[in-house]
């Protein structure tokens, strides 16, 4: 028993030498699977550092997260995320005399109507919102013509998936309807909620999250609203499928580092976000998780002759097309009215 | 006449055991079939390999968080199961009306949604001006095991009879001795279905540990959450656990039944 009591002793003390080290430590706070973790690794090697890497699910859990005091170095938030972020002072500007490589990003993803110039945040990479389609069923030519509507298009009743998420289902709506994705007007919302009431009668969608990937791999129905950094993936697992970014606008969301008023180590972050710029590491990352670069050379490079998305449309993200638009932070109010009358749609009421 | 009679019962009886079998054990077989894919569909197996095992052991966060979560289940165990053991045998001495009180309040943390002790726990940590670190989830941990394995002890307690230890006493064994060598062995399958209880709570949980957790520290529940698309090395990462559940199960009833076996030998020799 006194063993027992004594070997217990030494486990608690177990975890001390985990907390503590002498070396520098960076505290790195991304979304899961959303790196090539050689890059870290890399990183590591060449500074002499350590990099804590932790990972969350949502830009709302993140918050949750900064909420309760955590201090991370660099986090790699959405762009209406960062708009929040910036008006609550929880930001702290990037060095520029450090972070020298921002003339490498794409004009696509600089000075973002979330952060003009680009002092609090830099892109990481970035994606559209559009359409995946079977192209034996649906021909691109009849596709690029509906756009959006296709989701009102009672032919292909039974053979669609939309993606159960509030926002972007009542963007495609505000959008096919001629309106701005980040409207407050409430006639315009309640004309987007008919739209979509419409689209449930018409094509009976079932409503479903990520297990969209695989289904479209496997060419299970015939179309699919998805991000373009998943259609990147479906598209080079299917040949049959085709990406269509629709005429009348869609959504283009950036994921960018930012780095928390809170960080302990903001020259370490800053230099960081400088090696992440780089091309061999934008490269790799992009790469490995299939969405776009910010780094216009590794876009060219991917999307080019020769390149792992060659001839794969999905991978370049649409870019200076005006009806485009970014998500702003919407109020908590509107917030909540768009997920009741999203339920409401779903339970076909 | 009997046994035709009980022929069509056995035989939905069987089937419907099958069922239920079939229902708890093929998703456990399928996510193990799928870990050994070679593509990354989660729906279709296009040839066998180890490539998402690789995968697992080369991503250093995947093997932190294994190495956290075992950390924590480890010291939250051993620490959560003294304690409770403690706590019920002092608890089983102790007047009713105090013993009722006691245990009605240790049911609480039981009965109480996860959700509502990881906030209260994150609050209390912060407003103690304790900053959030392995410590933090460590001790809350430790602190929802403890009232379940207090639960799995006090009905064995109740079974005891008083009067095997008060005759140790009566034999000259100091109290101690009693505790070690007679209440402590009785009670000895309860204390380890409570360690295991523990063990397997702590290891999978996710809500506390969510917001009980420093920078940087992810447990596998949690690792596995965050993904933004879908891994197989998941499946290589539970079929590991599987097999190591499976293994510790066999042991923890084959050493029992070798050593009854000793025993008997030994006492057929004599």
């Amino acid at each position: 028993m006194k063993k027992a009591i004594l070997i217990l002793l030494v486990l608690c003390l177990l975890p001390l030498p985990l907390i503590a080290g002498a070396e520098q430590v960076l505290n790195v706070y991304n979304w899961g699977e959303y790196i090539d973790k050689q890059v870290i690794t890399n990183f590591e090697k060449e500074y002499g550092v350590r990099v804590n890497y932790s990972v969350y699910d949502s830009n709302e859990t993140m918050y949750t997260k900064l909420m309760s005091g955590a201090s991370y170095d660099v986090i790699i938030p959405s762009d209406y995320m960062i708009e929040r972020l910036i008006k609550e002072g929880l930001l702290q500007p990037i060095d520029k005399s450090v972070v020298t490589n921002l003339d490498c990003l794409c004009d696509g993803v600089l000075n973002m109507e979330y952060d003009p110039d680009n002092t609090y945040s830099v892109p990481y990479l970035w994606q559209t919102v559009g359409i995946v389609y079977d192209t034996t069923r649906i021909s691109p030519e009849e596709m690029e013509e509906q756009g959006f509507s296709a989701f009102l298009n009672s032919d292909y009743k039974g053979h669609v998936y939309m993606y159960d998420s509030e926002r972007d289902a009542f963007m495609i709506a505000l959008k096919a309807l001629g309106y701005s994705a980040n409207t407050s007007d409430m006639d315009e919302l309640n004309a987007a909620y008919e739209w979509l009431r419409n689209m449930d009668k018409a094509v009976r969608p079932s409503y479903v999250t990520d297990e969209v990937i695989d289904a479209m791999a496997n060419g299970e129905k015939w179309m699919a609203l998805v991000y373009s950094g998943d259609a990147a993936y479906i598209l080079s697992e299917n040949e049959d499928m085709g990406y269509c970014t629709p005429k009348e606008g869609t959504n283009v969301a950036v994921d960018a580092m930012v780095i928390p008023a809170n960080a302990s180590n903001p020259a370490l972050a800053n230099l960081f976000i400088n090696y992440i710029l780089e091309y061999d590491n934008s490269l790799m990352i992009s790469t490995e998780v299939g969405y776009a670069s910010s780094n216009a050379r590794v876009l060219a490079e991917l999307s080019g002759e020769g390149g792992d998305y060659e001839g794969n449309d999905a991978y370049l993200p649409r870019s200076g097309y005006a009806l485009d638009e970014i998500y702003h932070d919407i109020p908590e109010e509107l917030r909540s009215r768009y997920s009741s009358m999203w339920i409401k749609v779903k339970l076909h009421e | 006449m009997e046994k035709k009679k009980s022929s069509p019962w056995s035989f939905l009886s069987n089937g419907y055991l099958i069922l239920v079998l079939l229902f708890i054990y093929l998703p456990i077989a399928y996510v193990v079939v799928f870990s050994f894919n070679e593509g990354k569909s989660m729906t279709k197996f296009s040839g066998f390999s180890l490539r998402w095992y690789e995968n697992m052991f080369s991503d250093r966060t995947m093997l932190d968080s294994i190495k956290y979560t075992v950390l924590v289940a480890v010291i939250a165990t051993l620490v959560s199961t003294v304690m409770g053991t403690i706590a019920a045998i002092g608890l089983s001495k102790a007047r009713p009306l105090v013993r009722t009180a006691i245990i009605e309040t240790n049911n609480l943390p039981v009965m109480n949604p996860d959700i509502v002790t990881a906030i209260g726990m994150m609050l209390l940590f912060i407003v103690a001006g304790v900053r959030l670190s392995l410590t933090t989830l460590i001790l809350s941990h430790i602190t929802f095991c403890t009232p379940y394995v207090i639960l799995t002890i006090m009905p064995k307690l109740r079974q005891l009879d008083d009067n095997v230890a008060e005759a140790a006493l009566d034999l000259g064994a100091n109290p101690w001795q009693a505790l070690v060598k007679v209440i402590l062995p009785q009670i000895y399958p309860a204390i380890l279905s409570g360690a295991l209880i523990a063990f397997s709570m702590s290891f999978d949980d996710f809500v506390i540990s969510f917001f009980t957790a420093g920078v940087g520290i992810n447990n596998i529940s949690m690792y596995v959450y965050s993904m933004k698309r879908y891994n197989p090395s998941v499946n290589a990462l539970s079929t590991l656990i599987v097999i190591v559940v499976t293994l510790i199960l066999i042991l923890v009833n084959v050493i029992p039944y070798i050593k009854d076996k000793k025993t008997l030998k030994e006492e057929t020799r004599r």
